[in-house]
């Protein structure tokens, strides 16, 4: 393709940075946005009238200058486009839906459809329908969706693998049928990668650039963010700590198959190793935190082993990788008691201090962060300069206190 | 200032011995030396890195104060706000002493310091087996152990400057004791003088170095053997941990003792029995001038970046 000619490009930029002043300085005047941008008060004029046939800006009133005249003051419109973000969890289904502004305008959630499957993605597509409509927003307008899962997608067959908490997405075209479904092109993310981003856009690690995330419910696994980027891997299986030589013997078919350190602290194994010390039947990992908080002196010692192999854990991501702050997050991560025990095995343990906070989304990390991700999306369909590769920053989350 | 006839000189500095180059622009060595690093501690050490410097110019036959850019590879990492060197117990008073600051006074503002295995990672990336490579590990294995990291083609050296201090990696006999409080626990178990003291332990003959033993293993002894395996396995962990976090493209081996295929081969055998996907390891293909050519690659590419602006 030939490369467009200077002056698309440099109306693209110009675009950009007004859509970026808008963004972040909000309501605001052509005057200050021309200050803002160092473009000249032509060029704004044009832009912003080309924002407004397009929906994108409207007026919301005027500055109370003190004598002379006022000037318009302007904000993103509501109706510029919508983001929809999607947490598939092994537990429950989150979606929510954000403006372009990144307001987050509702939110809602249900227990995953157990029948996995076909019929989660129905159930995700329900929600989603129920949420836009609730909030009188035609789908049509919907134009970016991300959507956190466990496990890894299958780019060629659009199927979730390595899953194992949910049923039948293995041998389903998730992506297609979602995006069918939807409307409107779905992308899939893992879902610590995501909670990772939500934490650094509403939660405990904003402004941050070296942040680890790690997770632990009912599996065990790690998000990286390196010098402001998400470190994948070059199979996309970077942060699978599941698998490292921690809590067994590495050899043993079970550290093969499920992963060293997984078989021992994800929710199988905590529920197993309590059954082997000798405690009574138990429904899930969360009874046996239960009974260690209500005294159980089996349970009390699973867990503190837990947290023990946690911390080894974490210890091998400060030595390698010397994060600003470690996050501990997932439905056992975030717990304050399991964070303290662990914090405390840390401080013995790590080669260094390292500030530790626990996730501050709890539960929502996911789906803020889908959000994220696809409202960044949407501001690239809109102001993605090819040229450039850097993308809009986010705006910050005091847009929040927009939300009814 | 600069001039195109200008040189760079580069140092690698171990705990063992001293390297040290002039280099032209392009990082091509015009005149090369290694030294046994003086034993006296930091100031000596600075003052033999000086030296060299003069020697060096002395055979390539340039006045010395043409070498305008200096890097120096230190075996420690080096916090990248303050410059402050820590975690180098192979040389005793390094952690209080100003390298940076001495080195600046000898040969001007053009002086950089950065961490020995992460110049031995660029000079891979730039002249050896990771060319191609955008995320890659160079796991040093020597007197003590370290990893150089490249993420997005650029070295990643963490917040503080001590990621892929890999000493403290918790593994060994204490970090799997009920009670883990001692840290460096890798290191304790593959750094040169633990090979040495598994050696003794396991009642093999007088051995005083790695090489000892590397030697004897050629002859048939049994034990050698099997103090090899038994590091090789602690490495092979060390791999396996760093794949599962990071996903890496290529893991170099390098190091006096890492390079020695002895060891290479049976971490490479070992791998798959403990990681169902690949892990791709090769050993460095600079071997033990890996670190200084890096670091004559990393002065070069300033002094060009000087001249480009000049």
């Amino acid at each position: 393709m030939p490369p467009a000619p200077i002056t698309s490009v440099t109306r693209q930029l110009s675009r950009r940075s007004v859509f970026e002043a808008l963004l972040h300085h909000s309501p605001i005047s052509r005057a200050d946005l021309a200050k803002v941008t160092s473009l000249s008060k032509q060029t704004m004029s044009e832009v912003i009238d080309a924002f407004e046939q397009q929906g994108l800006v409207r007026p919301v009133g005027r500055t109370r200058g003190n004598v002379g005249r006022t000037a318009v003051l302007y904000e993103l419109s509501p109706e510029g486009g919508h983001a929809l973000g999607i947490d598939l969890g092994a537990r429950r289904v989150t979606v929510a839906l954000t403006d372009i502004a990144g307001r987050v305008l509702a939110e809602a959630d249900e227990p995953t459809d157990s029948r996995g499957g076909a019929w989660a993605i129905d159930q995700i597509a329900r929600l989603s329908d129920r949420l836009a409509r609730d909030n009188h927003t035609h789908p049509s307008r919907i134009r970016s969706i991300v959507m956190a899962t466990p496990g890894v997608v299958n780019p060629k067959s659009g199927a979730i693998e390595m899953a194992p908490n949910i049923t039948g997405l293995d041998h389903l075209n998730v992506v297609g049928l979602l995006s069918e479904k939807l409307g409107s092109p779905v992308v899939l993310e893992n879902d610590i990668n995501l909670a990772l981003l939500g934490e650094l856009w509403h939660g405990c690690a904003q402004n941050l650039d070296n942040v680890a995330f790690l997770a632990l419910g009912s599996g065990v696994g790690l998000g990286l963010y390196v010098n402001g980027r998400l470190v994948r891997g070059e199979n996309g299986a970077a942060g699978e700590i599941g698998y490292l030589p921690i809590g067994g013997d590495p050899l043993q078919a079970e550290s093969r198959l499920q992963g060293c350190l997984e078989y021992q602290v994800g929710a199988t194994g905590v529920v197993r190793r309590y059954r082997e010390g000798g405690g009574s039947d138990v429904d899930s990992e969360r009874e046996v935190f239960e009974r260690a908080q209500a005294g159980d002196p089996i349970a009390a010692h699973v867990v503190e082993e837990t947290a023990r192999l946690t911390a080894l854990a974490a210890a091998a991501v400060i030595a390698t990788v010397d994060p600003q702050l470690l996050v501990l997050g997932g439905s056992v991560g975030a717990r304050p008691d399991f964070a303290d025990q662990v914090a405390r095995v840390l401080l013995r343990l790590a080669p260094r201090p390292v500030e530790i906070r626990t996730s501050t989304l709890g539960r929502r990390a996911g789906v803020v962060g889908a959000l994220s991700v696809a409202l960044r999306r949407l501001h690239d369909e809109f102001f993605g300069v090819a040229e450039l590769a850097a993308t809009l920053p986010l705006p910050p989350p005091a847009h929040r206190s927009a939300r009814q | 200032m600069t001039r195109e006839t200008d040189l760079c000189f580069a140092a690698d500095l171990g705990g063992t011995k001293l390297a040290a180059a002039m280099a032209d622009g392009q990082g091509r060595i015009v005149a090369e030396l290694t030294e046994p690093t003086d034993p006296r501690g930091a100031a000596y050490v600075a003052e033999q890195i000086a030296a060299c410097a003069h020697k060096l110019a002395h055979t390539a036959g340039i006045d010395v104060v043409r070498a305008r850019h200096v890097m120096v590879g230190i075996p420690g990492a080096i916090d990248p706000r303050t410059g402050r060197v820590s975690l180098t117990p192979h040389i005793a008073g390094l952690e209080d002493f100003d390298v940076l600051g001495f080195l600046r006074q000898r040969f001007g503002p053009d002086v950089a310091i950065e961490n020995d295995v992460n110049l031995a990672m660029l000079g891979e990336h730039a002249l050896g087996c990771a060319k191609r490579c955008r995320n890659a590990a160079f796991l040093s294995l020597g007197t003590g152990a370290g990893l150089g990291l490249l993420m997005d083609d650029k070295l990643f050296r963490g917040t503080h400057g001590s990621a892929g201090e890999i000493a403290d990696l918790p593994m060994g006999r204490d970090a799997h004791s009920q009670i883990p409080s001692t840290s460096g626990t890798f290191e304790l178990e593959v750094g040169s003088h633990a090979i040495v003291d598994r050696y003794r332990r396991q009642g093999g003959t007088a051995a005083a170095t790695v090489r000892d033993i590397f030697r004897q293993l050629e002859r048939g002894d049994d034990v050698a053997a099997s103090v090899l395996d038994t590091t090789a396995r602690w490495v092979a962990l060390a791999v396996v941990t760093l794949q599962s976090l990071l996903d890496l493209e290529l893991i170099v081996f390098g190091g006096s003792i890492g390079v020695r295929p002895e060891l290479y081969e049976r971490v490479r055998q070992i791998l798959p029995s403990l990681f169902s996907r690949p892990i791709p390891i090769a050993p460095s293909q600079l071997g033990d001038r890996a670190g200084l050519l890096g670091a004559a690659w990393a002065a070069g590419q300033a002094l060009r970046q000087n001249l480009e602006l000049a």
